[in-house]
């Protein structure tokens, strides 16, 4: 079933796009220690120089950071007449030059090394909550939905009150209360900001399964509900689910951003609202560092262009007549 | 009326419910941030701890239950505190300097940017198999997906950072007299670019919503109908399907609001626009707890009301909410 | 008859493109619809006669066209009409009632406004001048007056469908084209539509095509009968002849797929199988993979719609001079 959904998704255009684009933000968050050129917070380089017994040609062995010399130094020491050490602080503010594509911050740190490293977060605090929003109101829809009665009013009444709260002043003071320590209190205070709207979404889709005949027909004969919701109900909801499971990453992507560029996150992860942060509280826009602002925004729209085109494509696939003919 | 009976009592319930949500979240925060505030006060005039004291309910000896029924009585009043920050202000006070700037920047571009997204959408549904449309559907999806408060600095950047047509922050010139028309004018010149913030992000939301809606009524038989009887097209439209189309976006209006507010606050943010939202920036930097959450309940209280509106719009548009049938 | 007829077809074809190709679901269709003449079109869904009528008002939208052929309504042919043309001739020379009464009528505007909006926008009325004439037409369908104030959502399906005719008769068209008007309404209801119908016809004087699945409604009340298989008429005629004795073997299945209100009792036959997919139409007669009848030749060439006397059509070798069926 899974597959199946998948297969259709690639076979749109616009869909396909869109998966495309949240490959390559995967791909750079997986893979950030190998593409990054230096850790999140560089901001120096130690280069080592040995010279070589033999030869007495110097030659430069290690280049990393401060932490990796040490164990340089044990590793050729019995090889190496001998070595100096040089600690090659990066500029401050630096513009995009030659090292460092995207220039340098305030504390002298390489932004291109934080970009990626930030996508790791940016990226991984959105399908967290994306998947802890979407387990939480699909939950809820299939009680609600499923079992229907007073547990039904009760939940749509309570789903339809906090629909209508605004949620980023909510989020804001909840979070301004709470001591922000990892990224895992933005993706509670989001998820369990963010369900209102998922779950009336899906218990719609519930209740209008649950009135299609061949869900009837099992109900009649017995069979258990167990069955009847994970093999009859959620099958032929995969997509309304997946589609819901993207709005709701691309809105805890855009939550994070703006919990973080205000500060309430915490400023001393790097991701990429802490990289906007920083920017502003150091008045990069003043003095015209556009590429300490632009790329981390750039990379939040991509990403939030993504998740739309995916359903866009979702859309078309289940309303035939969004579909273009 | 039935109807609108029920839209009030709502109304008054996520009111209730916003109100208890204020007094809940301080008290059911891991690691009792009112005490350790408390604690790092020390040295403050007493009486500003006192208020404190009143306001998360500490040492009071007071059961929960009585702080509520306490603070609900207060709060009825429109007793909401005393701003810390700005002791011994109460944070009525403070609020109602910002309200005005928010109401005039935010619901101004509320609505331009609901009508003006809603035309587009309407347009772009009509002739969706033009290049112009589907260019258009992408152009606004890919801009709904820049954060608010990004597009600002983008637009602080080149508009007033690089061609300096605008100022960069603030609601108006301090050089000139309040009230005049110098004044004036500085305020317009002062809201032009957050305004066009808020209206770039959001436009997109009701435009794309807009033209599912009208993609969706565009297949109903009425409108083949109405073809039929050879109508003027311009009558098709606007009263056969975009009367259709624009009900779910009433509702869907109300349900985007508080996502629209929510980017007019980082706006005024990014802009230190002396509103609600850069009000609760300062108060958020300043741990001015009463403050954050008076301004949250006056926002949650706004677009309650707002939604109440919108309710009221469809129950005049649909004649089947009307009866009550729907 | 010398006189020009209301509606004529000459070798229509019309369908709709989809990924897979041009599906033709109007394939080389004729006929002549005389003034006051009662038309009814059978077929069962997806034969094509819905395009049909949808090609006759021009309301073929998106991927649907007019491939070829004439639609000559009282002697100009709509179908090489510029837009305009055809927009002053909708609703004032020919009208339409749709299949579903409950999503035919615009929820929010009222009852009295669609009505009168037709005439609005064709003649040069007066507000009051229309609604007289909108009360008039529901006065015909039985409605009360003060119903123009109401909304669709306020009527009962069958209302829906009279405030339908009324609207489509309003502006006294020539032509009133029904596609499936009672598919959504019950027995009872079918019926008084129909009457009421035939009531109008004979009162106004317009001609009428009728498509429908269903042939046993149009037994006492069309003049003439078009049976619709796969894009093509199959088989033309005379209503009473035709049902005293069909000519084609689909014509035989069509009427055997429905209970007769007076006759005996007899098994409900229906036909085997399905209708062929359009975008690729078996070689040779459309209907030999269906038909019990058929022979070897049945499935290599196409019949021709052949007349065969007496103001008869049929497109079967089983009425080809010479074969055992011929006419007797």
């Amino acid at each position: 079933m899974i597959k199946d959904f998948f297969l259709t998704l690639v076979r749109n255009r616009k869909s396909l796009a869109g998966l495309c684009i949240l490959a390559f933000f995967v791909f750079v968050a997986a893979f950030a220690p190998l593409l990054a050129p230096h850790p999140a917070k560089a901001d120096r380089v130690v280069t080592t120089k040995l010279v070589k017994a033999e030869t007495g040609d110097p030659e430069t062995v290690a280049e990393g950071e401060a932490s990796d010399v040490r164990e340089v130094e044990t590793y050729r020491v019995t090889t190496v007449r001998e070595y100096e050490k040089t600690t090659d602080y990066f500029p401050l503010k630096a513009k995009p030059g030659k090292g460092h594509p995207l220039g340098t911050n305030h504390a002298g740190q390489d932004l291109f090394s934080q970009l990626v490293w930030g996508t790791r977060v940016s990226v991984s605090v959105g399908l967290a909550t994306g998947l802890f929003v979407t387990l939480l109101s699909l939950t809820l829809a299939l009680v609600a939905g499923y079992a229907g009665g007073i547990l039904d009013d009760i939940i749509s009444f309570f789903t339809n009150v906090f629909l209508v709260i605004p949620g980023l002043p909510l989020i804001i003071v909840i979070a301004a209360y709470v001591a922000m320590k990892g990224v895992l209190p933005i993706v509670l205070i989001l998820g369990l900001t963010g369900w209102p709207y998922p779950t009336r979404l899906l218990r719609a889709q519930v209740l209008t399964l649950k009135s299609r005949d061949f869900v009837r027909v099992s109900r009649s004969l017995g069979e258990r509900p167990s069955f009847v919701i994970f093999r009859e109900i959620l099958p032929n909801m995969i997509s309304i689910v997946m589609a819901e499971f993207f709005a709701s990453s691309m809105a805890a992507i855009m939550g994070e951003a703006s919990l973080e560029f205000i500060g309430l996150g915490n400023v001393t992860v790097v991701s990429w609202g802490t990289i906007l942060y920083w920017a502003q509280a150091n008045g990069a826009l003043l003095s015209g560092a556009w590429w300490w602002f632009l790329p981390p925004g750039l990379c939040i729209a991509l990403l939030g262009t993504a998740f739309v085109l995916v359903n866009f494509g979702i859309d078309e696939i289940s309303n035939p007549r969004l579909r273009k003919r | 009326m039935k109807y609108f009976l029920r839209k009030l009592g709502m109304l008054a319930f996520t009111l209730f419910v916003s109100i208890s949500i204020n007094f809940f979240i301080p008290r059911l925060m891991p690691g009792d941030p009112a005490r350790a505030l408390l604690d790092k006060m020390e040295g403050l005039p007493p009486e500003q701890i006192e208020s404190v004291r009143a306001a998360f309910g500490l040492d009071t000896g007071d059961s929960l239950l009585v702080q509520y029924g306490k603070y609900l009585g207060n709060t009825l009043r429109g007793d909401l505190g005393v701003s810390f920050s700005r002791f011994p202000m109460p944070v009525t006070q403070v609020l109602r300097i910002a309200i005005p700037w928010t109401i005039g920047l935010l619901a101004l571009c509320m609505v331009i940017s609901f009508a003006l997204g809603t035309a587009i959408g309407i347009a772009a549904a009509w002739k969706r198999e033009t290049r112009l449309a589907s260019f258009s559907v992408g152009l606004f999806s890919f801009i709904r997906s820049f954060p608010y408060f990004w597009l600002g600095l983008i637009f602080i950047y080149f508009f007033a950072f690089r061609l300096r047509l605008f100022p960069i922050g603030g609601a108006y010139a301090v050089t000139e007299t309040r009230g005049s028309a110098a004044w004036w004018l500085s305020v317009l010149r002062h809201g032009t670019l957050p305004a066009l913030t808020i209206c770039v992000s959001s436009i997109g939301g009701w435009m794309l919503m807009m033209r599912n809606n009208m993609i969706n009524v565009l297949a109903e038989d009425y409108i083949t109908v109405a073809l039929a009887k050879g109508l003027p097209l311009r009558r098709v439209k606007a009263l056969y399907a975009a009367k259709n189309a624009i009900l779910p976006s009433v509702t869907g209006f109300a349900m985007s609001l508080g996502f629209v507010v929510g980017g007019g606050l980082l706006t005024e943010m990014v802009f230190s626009y002396p509103g609600v939202g850069y009000m609760l920036y300062q108060a958020v930097n300043a741990k001015d707890y009463p403050l954050m959450q008076a301004i949250f309940l006056f926002i949650a209280a706004a677009v309650l009301v707002a939604n109440f509106i919108a309710d009221i719009a469809v129950m005049i548009l649909d004649p089947r909410v009307r009866d009550g049938a729907a | 008859m010398g006189s020009v007829p209301t509606l004529e077809l000459r070798d229509l074809r019309a369908g709709y493109s989809t990924k897979k190709g041009f599906v033709r679901a109007v394939d080389g269709v004729s006929f002549r619809l005389e003034r006051g003449e009662f038309l009814g079109i059978a077929g069962e869904s997806g034969c094509g006669k819905s395009t049909l009528a949808y090609a006759v008002m021009r309301l073929l939208r998106d991927n649907a066209r007019i491939e070829s052929g004439q639609v000559l309504f009282n002697g100009t042919d709509v179908a090489a009409m510029p837009e305009a043309g055809v927009n002053a001739l909708r609703w004032t020379g020919m009208a339409m009632v749709f299949q579903s009464a409950m999503s035919a009528l615009n929820p929010v505007l009222s009852v009295g406004e669609q009505l009168t909006d037709a005439v609005l926008a064709h003649r040069n009325a007066t507000k009051a001048e229309a609604e007289a004439m909108a009360v008039e037409m529901l006065g015909l369908v039985d409605i009360n007056a003060d119903r123009l104030r109401g909304y669709p959502h306020q009527l009962s399906g069958g209302m829906k469908q009279r405030v339908m005719i009324a609207m489509a008769l309003i502006l006294k068209p020539d032509l009133l084209i029904m596609d499936e008007p009672t598919t959504a309404l019950d027995v009872v209801v079918q019926r008084s539509i129909i009457e009421k119908i035939d009531e109008l016809r004979r009162a106004l004087g317009f001609s009428v095509v009728f498509i429908t699945h269903d042939l046993s409604l149009l037994v006492e009340i069309s003049d003439s009968l078009a049976i619709m298989y796969a894009g093509k008429i199959c088989e033309y005629g005379r209503s009473r002849a035709l049902f005293d004795e069909p000519l084609h073997p689909y014509t035989e299945g069509l009427m055997g797929s429905f209970p007769t209100l007076t006759g005996p009792v007899v098994r409900m036959g229906g036909i085997e199988g399905r209708a062929p997919d359009l975008l690729s139409p078996p070689p040779g007669c459309r209907f030999a993979p269906r038909c019990a009848r058929a022979f070897e030749g049945c499935g290599r060439e196409d019949p021709a719609l052949r007349d065969i006397g007496g103001g008869r059509l049929c497109a079967c070798r089983l009425r080809e001079p010479g074969r055992e069926g011929g006419r007797r």
